[in-house]
């Protein structure tokens, strides 16, 4: 079963993406910010990472970016989410290391699709 | 732009979401991020923010806006989108946060909370109108902006104040893929996708296939800069509804060509996922289909061998530091535990008499029992704890609005917000409070000019403060206003009849205010119609089993101190014997027993037994009069003699 890290600061985002990956066969790792992700990666085994962009303390470019540095992460799949989808946004995401974007809001099936897709 | 999602945006892909199962929480979290945006909003020093302190404000209206999006609230999305747009622009310190700005950010909060409450109300009520505020938000934001252009869409009529008007260098002619939406609806995309065709400076390539109705995407060729596109669309699509990506640059005349970014950089794209070309993480298939040829390096930039600079903590930090409850959980727990600690004060009770060497293990295990079900009560009643600052927070704001309407300068200071007290009371107490607090800004704290000239500060304080104080909670809202007045309160109180005399205590005299009708207003100040009826305040706190006392010096201020038990649930008592029945007292009331030495009683006038104790005379209450216990029944033995609150003190 392939353990997805899933980081939002917000608890109902959290929950949500939690229960439809769940309930899509995931295992589900949720971290409230950046800065809980790394400790979580750490200590779990991720096969992709699910990270919102605006974060306290750690947001997901910058998470992206401290991934990258540890050889566990230097391939996993990080996909951004974001309700800014701008280019420069998208840029900054590229350069960070992270695999893709997701904007928000998003159908719950098309999570699961998209998450497919990158997993394959 | 590669579509490979012929299925269109998921829909249909798997069961349908019920959403709703999440409603609650996003409740919770879009309240308490609208608390803590207001709470920081009325805190920050507008001249000296930081950008941390921006970054947060911003976050709160963020979250919001995400959460509301993805349930589908889609007024509280729209209000919140206008205030993330508005705080964007704070903190990128394109506008400051001035005054006005912060007014219209609490009021939007405050609208926000009316429109949380009415969807989760199952939206029984008129919905409340976002339009004005969403207006005045956007005002707010053009006000900063390099002015937009009109909604005729005349992007060369558009008056440019900036560098842009004198800029003699020609931007470069670029071919741009626009993404409009998604939009409300699809004549909505449309118009706006038709006004892009008609306006000068913009020639339209090509409309691209998109998958959604409301979205449209365009390929033109324009030499508008980003931002100029922005403005000129500014009126019709957010920042988010419009998407500009750069299919080629033509260099400009003289020869500089813009960085060109490759739209082919996305391997994967419609508007709402992209995977980067040439990214770490991508599936292997992908990366073989598309890179046949060219050798993707998938290593990353850095060094493998770097690990991570931030390892805090150790696994131990568990999944979540809390977790929510339904509150009648708790109270059920609660409830359990009271009928538990009654069972065992039954037990010991009925046990007291045994004789230790015969029952040496059950009293063992009794007093085993006594301790454990201490503990248990505490913790449980623990759960049920919450701090003053969930009441305190809500002064600030009242009484920044409250100060500002009665031409105020008032400060507000709070100590001991980390005080515990249960949530029931929590709840309970927050109206008397409120009254108090307003009370004092409005009778209590002076007009600017009248506190200069008594040689006082300009700022009025207010201070909420609460403490524990054996089994009780003190709260206390001092000011230092105006102070009663003595002479206005007994004036008042012969106008309506009490029987007053001009040699009473000051606590009597202030008690007064307490009785019913008898306006604060009129008494204190000349302001009519403003009062609140302290009796109201008293009887609130009474039926919590709290007490209420004053402290005033005209002149220099009012100190009204309220005093709660600190839980309702379960309350200790103490018992009193009269002959041969056992009365209790809760043991909030009594402040202190001690044993009465014969001969220190004496009787004075009316035959009233006074005791002294620390140099104070008290009256002594004999129990076995008061309850008509016969007197034969009654033991001589020592009086055990208590003091207790809530209408002065007496001995029994």
């Amino acid at each position: 079963m392939p353990s997805i890290l899933a980081v939002d600061d917000s608890p109902s985002m959290r929950k949500m993406v939690s229960f439809t990956l769940t309930g899509a066969g995931y295992h589900v790792v949720e971290a409230v910010d950046g800065q809980d992700a790394l400790e979580k990666a750490e200590t779990h085994d991720i096969d992709l990472v699910l990270a919102d962009q605006n974060m306290p303390r750690l947001d997901g470019i910058g998470l992206t970016k401290k991934l990258r540095e540890h050889p566990k992460f230097k391939a996993t799949p990080i996909l951004i989410l974001t309700t800014e989808s701008s280019e420069q946004m998208k840029q900054a995401g590229r350069a960070a290391g992270a695999t893709g974007w997701l904007v928000k809001p998003f159908d719950p099936n098309r999570l699961i699709e998209v998450i497919q897709k990158v997993l394959r | 732009m590669a579509d490979t999602h012929p299925e269109g945006q998921g829909a249909g892909a798997g069961a349908p979401f019920d959403l709703s199962q999440f409603y609650q929480i996003f409740f919770d979290e879009a309240a308490e991020n609208l608390d803590q945006m207001e709470h920081m909003l009325l805190h920050v020093d507008l001249a000296s923010a930081n950008d941390e302190q921006l970054n947060a404000i911003f976050r709160c209206a963020h979250s919001i806006k995400g959460g509301a999006a993805t349930f589908g609230f889609t007024d509280i999305a729209e209000l919140t989108h206008q205030m993330e747009s508005l705080l964007d622009r704070v903190r990128r310190r394109e506008l400051s946060l001035t005054p006005e700005l912060v007014d219209v950010l609490l009021d939007s909060a405050d609208l926000s909370r009316v429109l949380l409450s009415r969807h989760q109300d199952a939206e029984t009520t008129e919905p409340p109108s976002t339009a004005a505020l969403v207006r005045r938000i956007s005002d707010l934001v053009a006000g900063g902006q390099r002015s937009p252009a009109g909604a005729a869409g005349n992007a060369t009529d558009a008056p440019h104040r900036d560098e842009h008007v004198s800029d003699p260098v020609p931007h470069p002619r670029r071919k741009l893929v626009l993404r409009i939406g998604p939009m409300s609806n699809a004549e909505a995309a449309d118009e706006v996708a038709d006004l892009v065709c008609t306006t000068e400076n913009i020639v339209q390539l090509d409309e691209l296939p998109v998958l959604q109705a409301n979205v449209r995407a365009l390929l033109i060729e324009t030499q508008l800069t980003d931002d100029e596109l922005r403005d000129l669309l500014a009126f019709h699509v957010s920042a988010e509804q419009l998407g500009i990506e750069v299919e080629s640059v033509e260099p400009s005349a003289d020869g500089s060509s813009a960085l060109a970014v490759g739209h082919s950089s996305e391997l994967l794209e419609d508007e709402f996922f992209g995977l980067f070309s040439d990214a770490p993480g991508l599936p292997a298939g992908l990366v073989a289909e598309r890179e046949s040829a060219s050798a993707t390096s998938v290593a990353p930039a850095k060094s493998p061998t770097a690990g991570f600079e931030h390892k805090v903590g150790s696994a131990a930090h568990v999944e979540a530091a809390t977790i929510r409850v339904a509150v009648q959980k708790v109270d059920q727990l609660i409830n359990l535990v009271g009928e538990l600690v009654i069972t065992q004060a039954m037990l010991a009770q009925n046990s007291r008499d045994l004789d230790p060497r015969q029952y040496q293990q059950l009293l063992a295990g009794l007093a085993d029992l006594d301790r454990n079900t201490r503990e248990l009560q505490e913790s449980v009643m623990s759960i049920r704890m919450i701090p003053m600052s969930v009441v305190f927070n809500r002064f600030p704001r009242m009484l920044r609005d409250l100060a500002l309407k009665c031409g105020k300068n008032v400060e507000l200071v709070t100590l001991g917000e980390a005080t515990e007290l249960d949530k029931s009371l929590i709840e309970k107490i927050t109206d008397p409070l409120t009254h108090l607090v307003r009370n004092s800004c409005d009778h209590g704290i002076e007009t600017p000019a009248e506190r200069v000239a008594a040689g006082k500060p300009e700022h009025g304080t207010i201070t909420l403060s609460a403490s524990h104080q054996g089994g009780s909670i003190m709260i206390e809202v001092h000011d230092d206003g105006r102070g009663l007045s003595r002479e206005k309160i007994l004036r008042k109180a012969r106008e309506r009849g009490l029987g007053v005399a001009d040699q009473m205590s000051d606590p009597d005299v202030w008690n007064l205010i307490f009785e019913v009708g008898f306006s604060t207003a009129e008494v204190v100040t000349d302001v009519s119609g403003r009062g609140v009826g302290m009796d109201v305040v008293k009887r609130g706190i009474m039926a919590l089993g709290g007490s209420v006392e004053i402290d005033s010096a005209e002149g220099y201020g009012t100190r009204i101190s309220v005093r709660l038990p600190l839980t309702l649930a379960i309350m200790d008592g103490m018992s009193v014997a009269v002959g041969d029945e056992v009365y209790i007292l809760p043991l909030s009331a009594v402040v202190e027993s001690f044993q009465v030495a014969p001969g220190t009683i004496n009787t004075v006038a009316q035959g009233t037994p006074l005791v002294r104790v620390r140099d104070e005379y008290m009256p002594v209450v004999a129990l076995d009069k008061l309850f008509d216990v016969p007197r034969a029944a009654c033991r001589c033995r020592c009086q055990d003699t208590c003091r207790h609150y809530g209408g002065g003190r007496s001995g029994g």
